[in-house]
């Protein structure tokens, strides 16, 4: 939304443009091209743009509108109350609900955290089994577990 | 872009703060009646859009936080997003391209003291979005990059539409298109 920037003499095409746009009070005007304005608006051509512009102006002034009625006013006032305090209500619930969803996130993340990380808790000795040997399980069952397979 | 004047005025609302809520309708619901009311045509449906309007500052007023737009920017662009909710319903236009120009025809002319219903139904004749340019830069006093701001469009296409709108305006109320 930048504004055009005026450098030099302004010409009839563009002040016409902007009276068009912007009608004849120079306070409407875009601020950068205001000053070229007014030295154009001293020629003859200028000023017969400005008047017709200002023709549409005073009629466009006519149409006022009435303020607003005192019920109005205090209807919005009384309704401020309840709906400020129920928006900060609702930002209260859902910042406990966020606080709570972190600390459950953290929880989860903690605990993954943990299982990926730490190893898994050994024995500090192994109990060998009284039929097991080092080349397998040689119990009463081992020779029919072998013909099995 | 400087301070935004309305902002501490917000953040006390936001605070709960009764007598800012006193202030901030005092300094803007006349802006907000006079926008609607010149964008519908109607007082009645003006005022509704008024209410709705400061339910929505109320609701925003805690987390209000100045961005790209000044509060008074973004107040526009609340109202006349409900003001078109409400001219869509009306069924103003029929397809989503608003018409370029409703009906340019002269209006009769006007009894004296008519003047203002006549230039109230000339702004209602011209194309929407032009007649929002024209109301928020004309009687809403916006600057022309505010009011592009506020329609969510460039300095450029904003001029665009004040001039066919003024074009119109001039055609029915006074009775030339503004170019002789």
């Amino acid at each position: 939304m930048a504004e055009k920037t005026m450098n030099g003499p302004m010409d009839a095409g563009r002040f016409a443009a902007l009276a068009d746009a912007y009608g004849s009070a120079f306070h409407r005007w875009p601020p950068a091209e205001q000053a070229a304005a007014m030295l154009f608006a001293g020629t003859d051509e200028g000023r017969a743009i400005l008047r017709r512009a200002g023709r549409l102006d005073a009629m466009l002034d006519r149409h006022r509108i009435d303020g607003p009625s005192s019920a109005l006013y205090h209807a919005i006032v009384a309704r401020a109350a309840t709906a400020v305090r129920q928006e900060r209500r609702r930002r209260f619930w859902w910042l406990g609900f966020g606080l709570a969803g972190v600390g459950l996130a953290g929880a989860v993340a903690g605990l993954a955290l943990v299982t990926v990380v730490a190893p898994d808790i050994q024995p500090d000795h192994y109990v060998m089994d009284a039929n097991a040997t080092s080349f397998g399980d040689a119990g009463p069952d081992a020779d029919q577990a072998e013909e099995d397979l | 872009m400087g301070a935004d004047p309305d902002e501490e005025l917000v953040r006390r609302i936001g605070a709960g703060d009764a007598v800012a809520v006193q202030a901030m309708v005092a300094r803007k619901l006349p802006r907000i009646l006079a926008l609607a009311a010149r964008m519908l045509g109607d007082a009645a449906e003006a005022e509704d859009v008024a209410q709705e309007t400061f339910v929505r500052i109320w609701r925003h007023a805690s987390g209000w936080r100045q961005g790209q737009a000044r509060f008074d920017t973004w107040i526009h662009r609340v109202a006349l997003n409900l003001c078109y909710d409400r001219l869509r319903r009306r069924r103003e236009w029929t397809t989503d391209e608003l018409p370029e120009v409703a009906d340019d025809a002269p209006l009769p002319d006007a009894m004296p003291g008519d003047e203002e219903r006549r230039v109230s139904q000339a702004l209602l004749r011209i194309a929407p979005r032009q007649r929002e340019a024209i109301v928020l830069v004309y009687y809403q006093e916006l600057s022309n990059i505010e009011a592009a701001g506020a329609m969510q469009v460039s300095v450029d296409a904003l001029e665009s539409l004040l001039a066919r709108g003024r074009r119109s305006l001039q055609a029915m109320l006074v009775g030339d298109d503004g170019n002789d």
